[in-house]
């Protein structure tokens, strides 16, 4: 059951990092101010624990903007309720990074 | 920098890259290192846009890099238990004050080992014995010129003294002493037999007793000139010099630091009738306990009777001030620390909360023992590791060696006591963990319209610690935020202790 999943705080945050729309590993650390060595495992967690999946952009995109490929990643609808589970505990979470819908326009 | 020394570094960042896949597992290696480099190009992109190179945005990209070694290593098998088992360790109070335990019987340890902070603790024990007073004419101060006859000393030696209960007597002349080395003129003492056992200084050196065939007098051997002349040599305590025409057999060497007046070289004993009555000298006196009730502060107006009962006045002054001993320069340095220490940090313990909750008492005063030993084994090394480090070398044993302790025990204490102070603010009020995981949250700029700063989680899972980033009038001081049982879902998988 996703909302039984062993998340720690710093999980909770990347969780709620994708759910606003930074969906990269750089853009999380830029948003949580975690550092490298900490958000990409976490994220493999995360992964493992079926909270969120990761996907390589086409190549074609990549090409166009004369980059290398990146690997993004979603939230899974188990990571969803979790998401919503850990906020009614942590209602700091959204304050801190505020999701695409919540921002004031 | 040029966009060439830029390729310089992009290529050390793609190396750094590729030796941390070298330690992600081989069948994630090849997916790991792409994300890492695709990574890397935004990462580039975002810190260093432009094409001239800057120091500070290479140092983040490098960062960004070396983080991967983190995430290659987490990789590994069994590597969350390793983690979690070595972030728990690392965090425990038990493992801070083994820590400061192991420190301390290293420096305690080094201080027995090391000759030259055995003889200075040594000396610290007892350089000289109190209520000592040196007594010469007022007419100038006895500390800085010879002004007692030996005929005088040996009449008031000869009378029953109320003040005083022991004297001895010593005179400073230039004489020629032959060594192995050669032949140089010192500053020879002649002093009395018991001039040392009057002052209960403990030799740094003493030779064997000598035969009973051995005519040659005994003599001590100035620190200073022990170094200077013999290069600290322990062997030379019990070998013979020639002072004049006598033989003078090295009984050992006096305690360093100017505790008698004179700047001897070699201090000569013999026994009282051989001192000649007409040499002018140095009296050293002990004051009895009726003497050292009158003798309110370093200095004392004495009215004496020479051979006529004629009533001389004499000036004394206390050793003591003469000296300055390892404990003595501890004190200060520790003094001033304290002093200073406000400068450097703050004294408060951060124990504001969000709420009213406060830990039980027993844990409270579980957490303030846990400072106060801390403090308790800190000051102990502090006083032997500077101890150690100024005295380690016994030819070193000099003033600069007081400089030397001085300094390092002020730096260490300031810098002990503040790291101390840093360290219990960031000790979980309720278990002693070390709170850890820091997250940034929040922007500066938006300091005024919402919170930022770093949280602080302890692994225990009891409180969550906020410290501002910009310490405004309405958060200016870190808060703990006691986490309830609504919060166990977070640390499931953690074995910590009973919620407060």
């Amino acid at each position: 059951m996703a909302s039984e999943a062993k998340l720690s705080h710093t999980a909770a945050m990347i969780l709620q990092a994708i759910h606003a729309g930074y969906v990269y590993g750089f853009g999380i650390m830029e948003m949580t101010g975690l550092p490298s060595g900490t958000v990409y495992p976490a994220m493999r967690r995360l992964e493992r624990d079926a909270l969120i999946r990761s996907q390589w952009e086409r190549q074609s995109i990549a090409d166009a903007e004369q980059r290398p490929p990146r690997k993004y990643y979603r939230l899974t609808a188990a990571g969803r309720v979790t998401l919503e589970s850990t906020r009614k505990r942590y209602p700091l979470l959204e304050r801190l990074i505020p999701s695409e819908e919540a921002k004031p326009v | 920098m040029t966009p060439r020394s830029g390729s310089v570094f992009h290529a050390v960042h793609l190396g750094l890259l590729r030796a941390a896949s070298l330690l992600a597992p081989a069948n994630q290696r090849a997916e790991w290192l792409q994300e890492w480099r695709a990574e890397l190009w935004h990462v580039r992109r975002e810190r260093a846009p432009q094409r001239v190179v800057s120091w500070r945005a290479e140092r983040e990209v490098t960062l960004f890099c070396l983080g991967a070694f983190r995430d290659a290593l987490c990789l590994r098998p069994h590597a969350a238990i390793r983690e979690r088992r070595t972030d728990l360790r690392s965090t425990s109070p038990a493992q801070c004050i083994l820590w400061l335990a192991l420190m301390l019987v290293a420096s305690y340890a080094l201080s027995l080992l090391l000759p030259g902070v055995r003889d200075a603790s040594g000396a610290s024990r007892g350089q000289i014995d109190p209520g000592l007073i040196l007594i010469g004419h007022p007419t100038s101060s006895p500390a800085s010129a010879a002004t007692v006859s030996a005929a005088e000393f040996a009449n008031w030696h000869a009378r029953p003294q109320r003040y005083f209960d022991r004297f001895a007597f010593y005179s400073v002349a230039r004489e020629s002493v032959t060594t192995a080395d050669g032949n140089s003129q010192w500053t020879v003492a002649h002093a009395t037999a018991n001039l040392f056992s009057l002052l209960g200084a403990r030799l740094r050196f003493s030779a064997p007793a000598a035969g009973t065939d051995d005519s040659s007098a005994g003599a001590i051997l100035g620190c200073e000139t022990f170094e200077r002349e013999f290069d600290a040599n322990p062997r030379i305590p019990g070998s013979v010099v020639r002072v004049g025409k006598q033989l003078v057999r090295i009984a050992g060497v006096a305690p360093c630091g100017a505790w008698l007046p004179g700047k001897v070289d070699l201090w000569f004993l013999e026994p009282e009738s051989a001192v000649a009555p007409a040499s002018i000298g140095y009296v050293v006196a002990h004051l009895t306990a009726l003497g050292r009730e009158e003798m309110f502060g370093p200095t004392v107006s004495i009215t004496a009777y020479g051979a006529n009962d004629s009533a001389v006045d004499l000036f004394g002054t206390a050793l003591e001030g003469h000296t300055r001993l390892p404990f003595d320069v501890y004190r200060f340095a520790l003094l001033l620390a304290l002093l200073c220490l406000p400068g450097v940090t703050s004294v408060s313990m951060g124990d504001y909360s969000f709420n009213s909750h406060r830990p039980s008492w027993p844990r409270r005063i579980c957490r303030w023992s846990f400072l106060c030993a801390k403090v308790a084994l800190l000051l102990p090394i502090v006083y032997y590791a500077p101890l150690d480090l100024a005295w380690w070398h016994i030819s070193t044993a000099s003033f600069a060696s007081e400089y030397v302790q001085w300094i390092a025990t002020f730096l260490l204490c300031l810098f002990g006591m503040r790291w101390v102070l840093l360290d219990q603010r960031q000790r979980c009020p309720v278990c002693l963990r070390r709170v850890t995981h820091p997250a940034q949250v929040g922007h500066a700029s938006r300091t005024f319209l919402s919170w930022n700063g770093t949280e602080l989680i302890c692994m225990g899972g009891h409180t969550l610690l906020h410290v501002p980033g910009l310490p405004t009038s309405w958060f200016s001081a870190q808060r703990w935020l006691y986490l309830d049982s609504s919060w166990d879902f977070l640390f499931a998988g953690s074995s910590h202790t009973g919620r407060p």
